[in-house]
């Protein structure tokens, strides 16, 4: 009897066993190929994202694009950086150091304002109903294009909230979701003792094998594989990647405590073992009201995590092949709102601030320019195609690649009209 | 397994179906009466008329000729490229075919075993009869239906889905004629509460959207390429588009943002007079209301505009309207159109069999567009009632013949329906939090996770590794209970056994699986065995698959 566990034993002649019993090509990619990976990985290493993903939209006034001595300018203070005449907000005291390996980018300009419409728009590059189709998102489209489609381990993690999935390429580049980083991936266990979840994955292998003999068809080898990568996940040495309490404790304290620092060390831990796409998402940035408190406290989780997770990066040989994107879905008014006694900003697309670190990019640089208000782009306006297709540009892949929907429509990665971002190249 | 434990909840899902659709029902026929009243001159008298004269006309015989349709032209076909057809499908395999593709659930143990073990001579028919007489009937076609109707956009996350559900069910269920149905449907007007077809028009809420739908489901045609540009393939102008969204310009969404915030009605009107033009899209070009391919209607200005247009679709002179929805039925037994994707039916894209399709599209307009009828005729074809199974002669066969039946794959609603019967799990997993949502069940939250893109292949098996390891090692799907309860019924390990094969895939074990698997219980704890095999079996290709 052949076992569902490739890596544990498998002979030359239950392999042939399974190809005589049909099993043919897919079973193969899953399970040869995975060992040839393995051996490959010494070479050159995959290029990988990591998308801090700010959600309600982070004032950019507040941040990264600040107007001291302003009406309206609010009430952080400026610090300098690494960098000589980079500035952000003094509550980013430790990311400051990192500037040389960032591109600040102040002309973030993409004209949707609400919530689901812009985290949409944001994430796939198209607007939400487009042709009435469910566009895949950026973690899915890597995950696709560069993911390693032979390893244990999925190519597209989403930690702390459901994520943008794969939209019509279908649930293959779904992402892995993991709601709380300290507890791991959700089902990764076994519910009987690993003696009984081998003998039952035995069975299951004989049923299938039985199943396929009479009915050959495709979906019983598909499910089959997934499967077997699903078996294969759980008996990993890759999946202790998700198994936090592995890390020194030293190396967690760097990155500060909660959700989102957990976060950020499980998105190392996992690019280590070789996974594409992690998406890693604080909440709160909607600071309608009481929005300097807010900020404060919010940027405070940041600049540690993110600090650590850039440093841990360089120290490992792996920043110049990891690109770190910190972002939202759009900034916040220029204005502060009158509203109660801790006014805040609301919805804001027109001019924001995202920040680009590493995967080989041009650092020590700011990209574009707000008016003196921070309320429109007065030099190098970036759309959401041209901040999609430099993502792609930068990570290698073809973003004017045709994917088809089932209904074999062809729908560009980046649709027309984009310019990737050339100073950071 | 409890026999009795089942039958209470299958009770009492039942009786909440009946007083949702009684909640439902009553106010809708109330209101439709009163507009009745109101529009004297309205087409809905007209269709009103249509359906007393259909209800009496169906008949089996009819369903027979359908069937025989079926055979003469898929048959024609395989004697003409030399492909010899696979056997006619065992028992087993029909009884929980034919509960999936009408129920969306599989049979139980007792159904199952019921039919295995009927010697009468019509029993395939007699149950594809009975099926489609059940309350599930129409919550199953509700939830394929709905999928089609409710694009997942984030608006759409906090629309309640539920008036929609219900009417959809109602009406699959008192089998309202398909032209009197779409007619409700794209001429709905009221708040959800008193006519949930209104949730259709919330769900697609804009002049485009609608006209993308409309035309895509109801006339089997892609025109939302022509939104922006001429269509590449048909020669479908931006006016062609345009000249359909005219008919849309009038209706606007009621009391949706209040509804949300003070749990007030949320509703549909057709105003009178001019459009907004805030809800057009920037590619929007104001052209005189015209039908697809078809005249520029005369359109009274005081008057709704889609009354005209459901019209002219449900006609049974219409080109489009009987061959798609026809189409699309077909899709939904056989896992393919007869036009592949059903949605993007022109000239370009030829039927596999365009006799049978022409036929059948005559016989469902003339059959008074009675639905049941043709699920009917097409269960009862030979062509449906196929093995999967493939023969040297047929093996690399295109599936455009139907030398064989198609192995689909569960949808998720199938799948959480089939588990959730067996092993009783109907807790979500995770409460929601967000209060802005609308409240999520557990199985919606379930068919939110397994999820696949509209128009998806159904051959096709597209769950990936968080879908499976939830299927392997929730506590959802392998509560010890199940195992633990068939211990004490203090049956024979060999009854166990073939009552846990029945439950899940509708057959017997063969000899060789029940030699193994009863040795494997009586080398082990009975309840460790019991559900070993129970996961072995929920988590088979065989079971995930409709074969």
């Amino acid at each position: 009897m052949a076992s569902l566990n490739p890596l544990n034993h498998l002979s030359r002649r239950d392999w042939l066993k399974l190809s005589a019993a049909g099993v043919g090509a897919t079973a193969a990619s899953g399970w040869l190929n995975v060992l040839a990976a393995h051996a490959a990985k010494t070479g050159a290493r995959h290029k990988a994202c990591i998308v801090l993903w700010m959600d309600g939209g982070p004032t950019h006034k507040d941040t990264f694009d600040l107007k001291p001595g302003t009406k309206d300018g609010g009430e952080f203070k400026e610090i300098a950086t690494a960098t000589p005449g980079i500035k952000i907000s003094e509550h980013f005291p430790r990311f400051a150091r990192w500037t040389n390996e960032a591109a600040i980018l102040r002309g973030m300009s993409t004209g949707e304002g609400a919530h689901g419409r812009a985290r949409y728009y944001l994430h796939t590059g198209y607007k939400e109903g487009q042709g009435g189709l469910i566009h895949p998102a950026l973690g899915s489209l890597v995950a696709a294009e560069i993911g390693n489609s032979d390893s244990p381990m999925p190519n597209y993690v989403s930690v702390g909230r459901a994520g943008y999935g794969a939209g019509f390429l279908g649930a293959r580049h779904q992402p892995l979701i993991v709601n709380d980083p300290a507890r791991g991936v959700e089902n990764m266990r076994p519910l009987v003792s690993s003696q009984q979840f081998d003998k039952r994955v035995g069975l299951l292998e004989e049923m299938e094998n039985a199943f396929f003999k009479d009915y050959k068809a495709t979906s019983g080898t598909d499910h089959r594989t997934t499967y077997q990568r699903a078996v294969n996940l759980m008996q990993s040495k890759e999946a202790k990647a998700f198994d936090l309490s592995l890390e020194p404790a030293a190396a967690r304290a760097a990155y500060g405590e909660g959700k989102f620092a957990e976060g950020c060390l499980l998105a190392r831990r996992l690019v280590e073992t070789g996974v594409s796409f992690v998406e890693v998402t604080l909440g709160g940035w909607d600071t309608h009201q009481d929005n300097f408190d807010r900020v404060k406290k919010l940027s405070a989780q940041v600049d540690p995590a993110m600090s650590a997770l850039i440093k841990d990066l360089k120290d490992r040989g792996l920043l110049d092949s990891t690109l770190v994107i910190w972002m939202g879905e759009f900034g916040r008014t220029p204005k502060i709102n009158a509203r109660g006694a801790k006014p805040g900003r609301d919805h804001y697309p027109r001019a924001w601030s995202s920040v680009l670190v590493g995967g080989g990019i041009k650092g020590g640089q700011v990209i574009g320019k707000t008016d003196a208000q921070g309320a429109t782009v007065v030099e190098r306006p970036i759309s959401a195609l041209d901040f999609l297709s430099t993502v792609c540009k930068i990570l290698g892949i073809d973003y004017t690649k045709v994917n088809n929907t089932p209904n074999s429509r062809p729908v560009r990665i980046v649709d027309k009209g984009a310019n990737p971002i050339k100073e950071l190249f | 397994m409890n026999p009795t434990a089942r039958v209470t909840r299958w009770g009492s899902l039942l009786a909440l179906t009946l007083v949702v659709a009684l909640l439902c029902v009553v106010p809708t026929t109330a209101a439709d009466k009163k507009k009745a009243k109101k529009n004297q001159t309205e087409p809905v008298q007209k269709t009103e008329t249509k359906v007393v004269a259909s209800r009496a006309t169906s008949t089996p015989a009819a369903a027979t000729a359908l069937a025989q349709r079926i055979d003469t032209e898929i048959n024609k076909r395989l004697q003409a490229e030399k492909i010899q057809p696979s056997g006619r499908s065992s028992d087993s395999e029909f009884v929980r075919r034919v509960y999936l593709d009408i129920l969306g659930v599989i049979p139980t143990a007792e159904q199952a075993k019921a039919f295995l073990d009927s010697t009468e001579s019509q029993k395939r028919s007699k149950l594809i009869d009975d099926l489609l007489t059940r309350e599930q009937y129409g919550r199953h076609m509700a939830d394929l239906w709905q999928a089609m109707m409710l694009p997942r956009t984030s608006d759409n996350r906090r629309l309640n889905s539920a008036p929609l559900t219900a009417w959809l069910a109602d009406n699959f269920n008192k089998n309202t004629p398909w032209d009197r149905f779409v007619y409700n449907l794209v001429t709905a007007t009221g708040n959800q509460e008193e006519n949930g077809a209104v949730t259709y028009f919330l769900a697609n809420g804009t002049v485009d959207k609608v006209t993308d739908n409309v035309t895509r489901l109801f006339l089997g045609v892609q025109l939302q390429c022509a939104q922006c540009h001429n269509h590449p393939f048909t020669g479908w102008k931006q006016t062609e588009y345009w000249g359909m969204a005219a008919f849309f310009m009038k209706v606007q969404p009621d009391n949706v943002n209040k509804a949300a915030k003070n749990g007030g009605k949320a509703g549909v009107i057709e105003k009178n007079g001019k459009v907004n033009p805030r809800r057009l899209p920037e590619s929007a070009k104001m052209v005189p209301a015209k039908f697809l391919q078809g005249e520029e209607p005369k359109l009274k200005t005081t008057d709704p505009y889609r009354p005209v247009l459901a019209e002219w679709m449900t006609a049974r002179s219409n080109p489009y309207f009987a061959r798609a929805t026809v189409n699309r039925l077909w899709a939904q037994f056989f896992g393919r159109g007869l036009v592949n994707p059903v949605d993007d039916m022109h000239d370009n894209n030829p039927a596999s069999h365009p006799d049978l399709l022409r036929g059948l599209a005559q016989d469902f307009a003339n059959d008074h567009f009675d639905v049941k009828n043709l699920i009917r005729g097409i269960c009862n074809s030979e062509a449906y009632q196929r093995s999967c199974k493939p023969t040297a002669s047929n093996a690399s066969a295109p599936a455009s013949v139907y030398a064989r039946m198609a192995v689909k794959v569960m949808s998720p609603e199938q799948l959480y329906d089939s588990l959730t019967a067996i092993t009783g799990s109907v807790k979500p997993e995770r409460p929601v939090k967000n209060a802005q949502k609308r409240p999520q069940t557990g199985r919606d939250a379930f068919v939110n996770f397994f999820q696949v893109e509209e128009g998806a292949d159904p051959t096709e098996y597209q769950a990936g590794i968080p879908q499976v390891l939830r299927l392997m090692n929730s506590n959802q799907f392998n509560n010890t209970a199940v195992a633990a309860s068939l211990v004490r019924a203090g049956k024979k390990p060999e009854e166990v056994i073939e009552h846990l094969f029945l439950t899940t895939l509708a057959r017997r074990p063969t000899a060789a699986e029940r030699s193994k698997l009863t040795a494997l219980v009586e080398k082990n704890t009975a309840r460790d065995a019991y559900a070993d095999i129970l996961w072995v079996l929920l988590n088979s290709s065989e079971f995930t698959l409709n074969h």
